[in-house]
């Protein structure tokens, strides 16, 4: 469906793609997870023709993607991070702008304006100016402005910025059912919750580079461990210290120690040492690692530094 | 106190990093200010360079002095011949004199008439021809023509009263009554005395009876020495001329504040991002210029429109028998502003400083280009630059339609420079466009 092959773009002062190369299938749910300036914003220009990239190419349902190239537009819904909206008009004012610029017949865009203020519950406020409107539902009107044409490619870039978590989930919902309803999805994220709840592949982008790709489980996978064990400091747990550490590395942190067990460990092996030790399991908790400490893993860096 | 003092502090900080209001508090008053203070500067000797058409028919010493001292005054373009259909340089005759004024070619005309200073006469008469299409102009022009020929006048006096009294009273007690006369009157300026004393200045005073004082009588004496004859050529059968000639500089400075806010718009999508969102639809940069430059060129003509209709409400400024002329103007004054608009968008970094620019600028195309005061006011360099501002050909074309009542072979200059700048100035910002910020 849709092929990004090593696609290069800078820009005066940055690099901001350096060779990504992608797959992604027909009525996918793709994530692209990385933390702020490394890169989403820019691949998602590019997959929109917004910008042409330096080298490489990226084809859409057969089609070359450039700025020039306007037809292919009419394949993909672009939700813009910001509010692209004007706040003067009123939400039916504002989706007939935006739906009019793809030239569906006014009869059809009419009904699915009034299919999509329905499904995301703006329906009764559809008269209203958007400057009236809570941070929620302009998000929600952000999205819906996307999708008028009704496009088979869906880009969300970072759509739910500043948003309350009922509108989150409110737009969640209609991204899964519109990924089930046919669209493929492409959402970039710097919330590994957003993407471990929505994506069913993930790509993990730091300075401009695919680091990982994969299913949440293949992406676990790169993990040396399953589960992470933390140990409550405590004068029994401090004084077995080096015990720990015969099971993996073994770190302080804060008011308990960390350990990420090495290759081989056995989870109830180590349970019939401690209990040898002497130390209560009360002091023991499993942790399953996140997206977030695998970004961690690879990059040594927060997903929101 | 600490408090406000850090606030006071904080303020300073910040007004020294907003460089729009640094540029509008300091930048923008001092450049008028050099640009008033150029033109206001001195006196009304100052004015240079005023167009006075101008034609000597007497041949009396008086008209040729007259004439050297127009030929050196700074204050004053004289012309003497116009082109012929054949582009031959000819003197102007009387009928001609007056066609050139109502062309609009000058704005006054000066005709020292054969009968100017005849044997028998009391004193000057000059024919003044005017087209006070710029009011402050034309008084200054007249107050300059009047202090010239009054500056004759002690002469012409001495001279005149010299002969009429040696016609009436014979030559040996005429001179005699003279030198009394033109000793009390250079010692005194009693008019009283000439009541008495002259039969012919009598008559003058008995017709003057019913004036208020002795200045008012004096001011009546002098226009009887001197009669400058006026005519105005244009503008006499308009209601109210004095909105007539200013409503087109007035219509051009707010259109431009429009236009420039409505091409500054473009900065205001691109931050929301509705721009992004017009550029990930099908459409093309060259579509959104162009839709900007149709809504913006139609909104300056609305605008145009309206506050034309309102001076013909308000002030009963006749803008319909001339409508068709007057629309073409409109259009191409509408295009040219739009471009400039569009011009300011494309140089700017952010809408503040589009506005920044655009006071700037705006206040002095409109000052140089004569929306507020004549530009026979400037300096001679301004007098050219003012040539190349917008404002200068809009005005020009609404007088020209309005004032005049010319038609469209009058304007068709106008419209088109106003269409050659906007064609350039579009040009420069497509250009610039590609490379700016906007996009």
């Amino acid at each position: 469906m849709i092929q990004i092959q090593n696609i290069k773009k800078s820009f005066p002062s940055t690099v901001a793609l350096a060779g990504i190369s992608l797959e992604i299938r027909k009525q996918e749910f793709f994530g692209l997870l990385g933390p702020n300036g490394a890169g989403k914003t820019t691949f998602m220009h590019l997959l929109v023709g917004y910008l042409n990239p330096d080298s490489g190419k990226i084809i859409i349902d057969g089609d070359v993607v450039t700025q020039s190239n306007l037809a292919i537009r009419r394949k993909i819904g672009f939700v813009p991070q910001s509010l692209a909206l004007y706040d003067e008009l009123s939400a039916q004012e504002n989706l007939e702008i935006f739906g009019g610029l793809f030239d569906t017949p006014k009869a059809v865009l009419k009904t699915r304006i009034r299919e999509q203020l329905e499904a995301v519950g703006l329906d009764e406020r559809r008269k209203d100016k958007v400057n009236t409107f809570s941070g929620g539902m302009k998000r929600r009107l952000n999205l819906i402005a996307s999708l008028l044409h009704d496009p088979i490619v869906l880009l969300c870039d970072e759509p739910t910025v500043g948003v309350d978590p009922q509108s989150r989930n409110a737009i969640f919902e209609y991204l899964i059912r519109l990924n089930q309803e046919g669209k493929t999805i492409i959402y970039t994220t710097h919330y590994m919750e957003e993407a471990e709840r929505l994506c069913s592949r993930i790509g993990i982008i730091d300075q401009g580079k695919i680091i990982a790709n994969g299913s949440l489980d293949e992406l676990f996978e790169l993990f040396p461990y399953e589960e992470l064990i933390l140990i409550t400091k405590n004068p029994s747990t401090t004084k077995c210290r080096t015990f720990f550490e015969k099971f993996g590395t073994c770190v302080e942190v804060d008011d308990h120690f960390e350990l990420k067990p090495s290759k081989g460990f056995i989870l109830s092996h180590f349970f019939a040492h401690v209990e040898e030790q002497g130390i209560s399991y009360r002091w023991i908790e499993l942790h399953k690692p996140t997206l977030e400490e695998l970004f961690l893993t690879l990059t040594g860096r927060s997903l929101r530094d | 106190m600490k408090q406000v003092i850090k606030l006071f502090a904080k303020q300073y900080r910040v007004f020294r990093n907003d460089k729009v209001a640094v540029l509008l508090t300091f930048i923008v008053p001092l450049i008028l200010m050099s640009i008033f203070g150029s033109i206001f500067g001195g006196s009304s000797s100052s004015v240079q360079g005023i167009p006075l058409a101008f034609l000597n028919e007497s041949s009396s010493p008086v008209a040729l002095r007259i004439e050297q001292t127009l030929d050196t005054m700074k204050a004053f373009a004289l012309i003497k011949t116009y082109k012929n259909d054949r582009g031959e340089l000819v003197k102007f005759d009387t009928v001609k004199i007056k066609e050139y004024v109502h062309s609009g070619r000058a704005e006054a005309a000066l005709v020292l008439p054969v009968d100017m200073y005849s044997d028998t006469s009391l004193g000057l008469k000059v024919k003044y021809y005017y087209d006070p299409k710029d009011e402050i102009q034309n008084q200054i022009t007249q107050g300059l023509i009047q202090q010239l020929i009054f500056r004759q006048l002690p002469e012409i006096f001495t001279d005149a009263g010299q002969r009429a009294a040696e016609r009436s009273l014979g030559e040996a007690k005429g001179k005699e009554f003279y030198k009394k006369l033109a000793s009390l009157t250079h010692t005194y300026f009693h008019l009283d005395t000439n009541v008495i004393l002259h039969p012919n200045l009598n008559a003058l005073f008995q017709k003057d009876s019913s004036s208020a004082g002795d200045s008012s009588r004096a001011s009546k004496f002098f226009e009887r020495i001197v009669r400058i004859e006026k005519e105005q050529l244009v503008g006499k059968e308009l209601e109210n001329p004095g909105a007539t000639r200013s409503v087109g500089g007035w219509a051009m400075t707010f259109l431009l504040f429009t236009l420039t806010a409505a091409a500054s718009s473009l900065f205001d999508e691109k931050k929301n991002g509705v721009m992004l969102r017009y550029l990930t639809s099908p459409l093309t940069r060259v579509h959104i210029l162009w839709s900007k430059y149709l809504f913006n060129m139609s909104l300056g003509i609305i605008q145009l429109l309206f506050l034309f209709v309102a001076g013909w409400i308000l002030f009963h400024i006749d803008i319909f028998s001339n409508f068709f002329n007057l629309l073409l103007i409109i259009i191409a004054a509408s295009m040219a502003c739009t471009a400039f608009g569009m011009l300011l968008a494309a140089f700017s970094a952010t809408r503040q400083q589009a506005q920044g620019w655009g006071t700037l600028l705006i206040l002095m195309m409109s000052s140089l280009g004569g929306a507020w005061f004549p530009t026979s006011f400037m300096p001679p360099f301004f007098q050219t630059v003012s040539k190349l501002t917008v404002v200068y050909w809009s005005m020009n074309g609404f007088l020209e339609v309005l004032w005049r009542g010319s038609g469209i072979t009058a304007i068709i200059p106008h419209i088109a420079i106003l269409l050659g700048i906007s064609a350039v100035i579009n040009f420069i910002s497509v250009v610039q466009f590609k490379k700016g910020n906007v996009f």
